[in-house]
Order: structure tokens, then sequence, then C-alpha cells
């Protein structure tokens, strides 16, 4: 595939794109599984979908499908639509033409966190349990010693690994029973990514570091010298590289062949955009997407470390970054309401 | 002002206070009386509070320990993740209310104010506002060092259900409370009834006013040793401040004795310098900023105010002497 990084009208105006000002801010966006539509969690309870392609036409706003906020919003494993969780204490299968059927009700708890698996199975944070769904089926996993702060699935889909204060759990979720293992670490950890190979897992802490298990070995290793607690981490789709947010410029650790130990992170990408809030690397290419606190959006290309900072109207801090299966549209949210959708084919 | 910022960000009222104090009475007070404003509110226990036109969160307060070394650094993580959460609310709220348990230390949920600059961004601690049962708090007081932190941390006292107690058995409560923190406003109250001026919006955390909240503040206090009992106390001098001196004199001790100091502010003469200097700190957490410019002819005189357990008044009068010019 092809995107035009080099490409100078960039720098002046917006690739081809749609976007749509909504007036609640926006926690999460993701695409369908394949690929047709795109749907933005909103702080209204919302979830809004619209076709993926920019020049369809937009459908009028469905009902509010949460009472509060949508707090996690993923693609449906098992089919076109989505899973959303609110601060309601609800997961709901959400379908293309915005109803809903609800998975799990917890009251008076938020759910903050969703990850799928492409085997079907759904995994939701919920307080300090982690909920696992599939095939109609919820299985419950915890207590953890504090709430669920991030979750992910391990390449085979067969664990699910949770963060919470002074570590990381990763539980089995298939028939057999197996204990859970634990990864401690002091301190709380408030995100968390499972390597697209499935070696390492990595999380965010409160205190400006990242910290990476290896799984196999039990052995780990700690990042330092962010400005900001790192809220936001993607894995390559080689898992050669980490990508974390929380710096002025794409900044990538390498995991190829020993791994990261007495490197520096590769950094590089513009510095005038602010700090970054939230990283995605591309699904397929060596490209990465990155979104600021001023509301700017930097893509950059790791083989050539070119990059280019999309030239945005008027806009506020970046919420959430989503790319398309295929890796050729974008969906961005902001923290002002503003739904985005860029179409970056050449 | 010293943040130009904090109209922007919502007030956090923190309420403190022993079991059966009165804190769910004021709580629902707050949010059932005609004020035309909105509140969210964080509580421990459910179905204790008879609303459902505000924004009610169950928090199970879970406190973490920093990763660095210092057993005073614990933060309220979950507060952090319910504020961040609030803010993506289309519904804006004009304060958030934060109630603990009765058996809390207030040291966790005030430091994540200093800790989270997310939390930092969008939300200001307004003040610690502490509920005292007047005819329990000495048996409280025995119990454990809970209620004595309460009244330690506290900007606003309701010294409540008044009527239950005598006018002398009330005085002592009240002298009680003074011996451990001179620096609060104390209200009389009956079922927590109290104007809600007198406890929202106070700006006690606000570095520009710190001296608008304490009308007490600059008037010179003597030292007591109260041994490991909590105390307050306060030191003044006329000669302007040394800022790098101070800054590693004040560093040393909040690293010594941070665990033992729970609240410390300032204001500071610094040489040279036409602005107040102004501080606040909780255990080893602190915040400084400059504050409101000295008026021409204005005697430039600097106040720092402990309140802390074992808290050595010459030692500290000592340390800050060597800190002046």
């Amino acid at each position: 595939m092809k995107l035009d990084l080099a490409n100078p009208a960039w720098q002046q105006t917006l690739p081809p794109a749609r976007s749509l000002a909504t007036d609640a801010p926006v926690a999460a966006c993701a695409f369908s599984r394949d690929g047709n539509t795109v749907a933005f969690a909103l702080g209204d309870g919302q979830v809004r979908q619209m076709p993926a392609d920019i020049k369809a036409p937009i459908p009028d706003a469905t009902p509010a499908l949460h009472s509060g906020v949508v707090m996690a919003l993923i693609g449906d494993p098992v089919g076109d639509g989505f899973v959303s969780g609110g601060d309601d204490g609800r997961v709901l299968r959400v379908a293309l033409d915005g109803t809903a059927t609800e998975l799990l009700v917890q009251k008076g708890k938020w759910v903050e966190h969703l990850a799928a698996h492409r085997n079907g199975a759904v995994a939701a944070g919920v307080g300090r349990t982690m909920f696992a769904i599939k095939d109609g089926e919820v299985r419950e996993f915890g207590p953890h010693q504090s709430t669920v702060a991030g979750l992910d699935f391990s390449k085979d889909g067969g664990r699910v690994a949770c963060a919470h204060y002074d570590g990381i759990t990763v539980w089995s979720i298939g028939q057999v029973v197996l204990p859970p293992r634990r990864f401690a670490w002091r301190g709380s950890h408030v995100a968390l990514k499972w390597s697209t190979d499935g070696k390492f897992i990595a999380t965010g802490t409160q205190e400006n570091d990242i910290h990476v298990w290896r799984v196999a070995q039990a052995t780990d290793m700690r990042m330092q010298g962010y400005p900001a607690k790192v809220k936001s981490l993607s894995w390559t789709a080689d898992a050669r590289f980490l990508y974390t947010s929380s710096q002025p410029v794409f900044t990538a650790w390498p995991f190829a062949g020993k791994g990261p130990e007495g490197k520096p992170p590769l950094q590089f990408g513009d510095e005038g955009a602010g700090l970054m809030t939230v990283v995605a690397a591309h699904p397929t290419a060596e490209f990465v997407a990155g979104g600021y606190d001023s509301g700017e959006l930097q893509l950059g290309d790791i083989k050539t470390k070119r990059s280019v900072v999309l030239k945005m109207a008027d806009s506020s801090a970046i919420t959430c970054l989503a790319w398309a299966p295929d890796g050729f549209r974008l969906a961005v949210g902001n923290d002002r309401g503003d739904l985005l959708v860029i179409d970056l084919r050449r | 002002m010293a943040n130009p910022q904090s109209s922007a960000q919502v007030p956090v009222t923190v309420l403190t206070g022993y079991l059966g104090a009165g804190k769910t009475t004021l709580l629902n007070r707050i949010l059932s009386e005609q004020h035309g404003k909105k509140y969210a509110v964080i509580v421990n226990e459910f179905g204790e509070l008879g609303v459902d036109n505000d924004l009610v969160v169950n928090a199970d307060e879970e406190v973490f320990e920093m990763n660095n070394g210092c057993i005073c650094c614990t933060v309220r993580g979950d507060l952090i993740r319910i504020i961040e959460g609030l803010m993506k609310r289309k519904d804006k709220f004009d304060g958030i209310l934060v109630e603990t348990t009765g058996l809390a230390d207030p040291g966790p949920v005030a430091q994540t104010f200093f800790t989270d600059d997310d939390v930092k961004a969008r939300t200001r601690l307004d003040a610690i506002v502490t509920v005292i049962d007047a005819k329990h708090f000495f048996g409280q007081l025995e119990q454990g060092s809970e209620a004595e932190q309460q009244v330690a941390f506290a900007d606003v006292i309701l010294l409540n259900k008044t009527d239950l107690v005598s006018a002398d058995e009330l005085k002592k409560v009240e002298d009680k409370i003074r011996g451990i923190n001179r620096y609060a406003h104390i209200f009389r109250t009956q079922k927590s009834q109290i104007e809600l001026d007198a406890i929202l919006d106070k700006g006690a955390f606000d570095l520009g006013r710190i001296l608008e909240f304490e009308p007490d503040f600059l008037h010179s206090g003597h030292d007591h040793n109260h041994g490991d009992e909590v105390a307050s106390l306060s030191i003044s001098a006329d000669r302007p401040v040394d800022p790098d001196k101070f800054q590693k004199w004040m560093g040393a001790l909040l690293q010594i004795k941070g665990p033992d100091i729970f609240r410390s502010k300032g204001i500071l003469a610094i040489d040279g310098a036409p602005r107040r200097y102004v501080y606040q700190g909780v255990h080893m957490m602190m915040d400084s900023d400059w504050g409101s410019p000295w008026k021409d002819g204005e005697a430039r005189s600097s106040k720092l105010v402990f309140i802390g357990r074992n808290l050595d008044g010459d030692n500290l009068k000592r340390g800050f002497e060597d800190c002046l010019k």
C-alpha cells in the first residue's frame, strides 16, 4: 500500500476527509470488522455510526444507548457492528441500525475497557473484575486488587492480561482452568497492550514511565523519561516496535533481536505539535499516526523517518485514533466532539 | 492571580469526618437545596443518598503507594480515573464533592490533586471540609489517629450536633480542635445546617487566595510542643528570604519530616521580588507560585504555617531564620 507522507499539499490542506461536529467529548472510535463502518463513542451516551466511505451520506443520529458516557468501543468480533461499554455499567452489542442488545450489566459500575479477539471473545474491565464474553457465555475473572485500568488479549486469544495497582494479572480464559499469573511492579499501571507477536506485555504507569514484561521468561524492563503518564501504547503489526504517547515526537522502542535494553528509543517527527496524547501504529505497513493535546495530527513512516503534520482546522485535544483494517482510512475524535474520517489513499 | 486557569477548573470539595458525624446529612442538603448548581458526588456507599438529580459515583478508595520510595506519597488512583471519566461527559459540573469513609486518612485524596497532570488541568482542590460530632469527638480521638488527622487536614470544620452537648462541653471540644489546627474555620452547626457559601468554592488550596481564606494567617502564633500530638504552629520573619536557601531547607525538611507534616503553607517575601511567593503542601508534595504584588510601603513579612505531629518549633524557627538575608 502507499501513503503519500511526502505529499506537501497535506501541510496546506487536509487530505480528503469527512467531519461531523457534535457537542460531546469523544472517548473512543473504532472501525467495524469489515471496515465498512466507523463509530464514535460520545459523552452523551450515543454510539455515532457512519459509513467509512467519506463520500457516502452521514445517517441521522440514533438515540443514546448508554445513560451517561460511552467509555469504550470496539468492532464486534463476530459481526459487522460494534461493542460498547458505558458508565451505566452495561456492555452492548450495537447493530448497524443503531439498535443494541445487552451482553452484560453491572449496576453502579463503569465499563471502562473493552478488547476483542478475532476468535469472537470480548473482554470487559468493570471495576475490579474482568469479564470474558464468548458465544453468549459470560465468565468472571478477579477481583483484582484495584480497578482494571487496561486489558488486552494474547495473540492466540486464550489469555487476557489486566493492568491494576502493583502489576498485571494474566488469566487463561479457555475451558481448561489455570491459575492466573501475576507480574509485579509497584505503582499504578494505567494502560496495557500485549504485543502483536504475543511475547511482551507493555504497561504505562501513573509515574511517567512504561514497563514491559517478557511473558515466557517473566523478566521485565522499565523505560523512563516521559514528561507525563503514558496512556497510549501501540505495537507495530510486525511487533518490532512499541510506540508510546506522551512525547512531542513519535517514540518507538525496538523489540526486534535482543530487545530495547540499553538502547534509546527511535524518535522522529515534527516537535512543534505539542504533547502526543494518542498513538496508533498502522495495521499493515510501517506507518504511524499520532494525535496531540493541541488538536494536531501527525503521520509518520518509521523506515524513512519522514512525517507530516496534517493541516487541521481549529481543533482540540485528540482523544482517540483508529485505523481501518485495510489501513487506508483513519478515524479521529477529540475532546470537543469533532468526528473525523480521513481517506489517505494516494 | 496565581493561576489564570482556575476559573475553568472544576472545584473539588473533600468531605471527611467520622462515621455518624453528619457527612451524609450535609451531602443530602447540598444536593437537594435549590441553588441552581450541578454537582457530581463521589461516595463510598451507594444508597445512603436520597437524590437522583445529580450524578452520584461510587468509589472504592483505592490508594496506591508511589514508586518513589516515599511512604507518605500515597494517591487515590480511583479518583484520577473517576475525574477523567466525569470530564468525558457532555454535561459539565459546577463542582465535585468527594466523600471519604469515616476512617479515611485525608492525605491520599489531597495528594491526588498534587500528583496527576490531567486532574490538575481539569479540576482544582478547593477545600477539605471535616464534619465533627461534638458529642463523640473525644471518644473518637481515643479510638485511633483518624479523627485527629481529619481535623489536622481541615480547611473548614463543621462542629456538628452542638445541640447534644452543654456549652461547657462544646468549649472543650472547640479548644481541643484549636489545639490541633488553629487555622481552620470552625462553624458550629446542628443537623449539618450551614450556608453552602461557607463551605463550597472557598479556594483554600488556591495559592492566590491563601491570605484571603485565612484572616488570622498573618497574626503570629506561639509555638507549642505537643510531643506526639498533632499541633499547628506558625513562624514569621520581617527580613527577606533567600530563595535558594529556602528551597534547600524546605526540600530537606519535607524529605525527612514529610510523613509527620500534614499541611504546610507559606507566604514569602523573597529578596528583591516584587510579588509574594506562595506555597502549599500536603506531606512531601508541594505547589508554589508567585502571588499578588507587594504594595508600596507595605511591610514585607513572611509567614509559614505547619500542621503536623512532633513539630519542633524552635528547630523549625532556627531553620527558617537561616534562610533569611
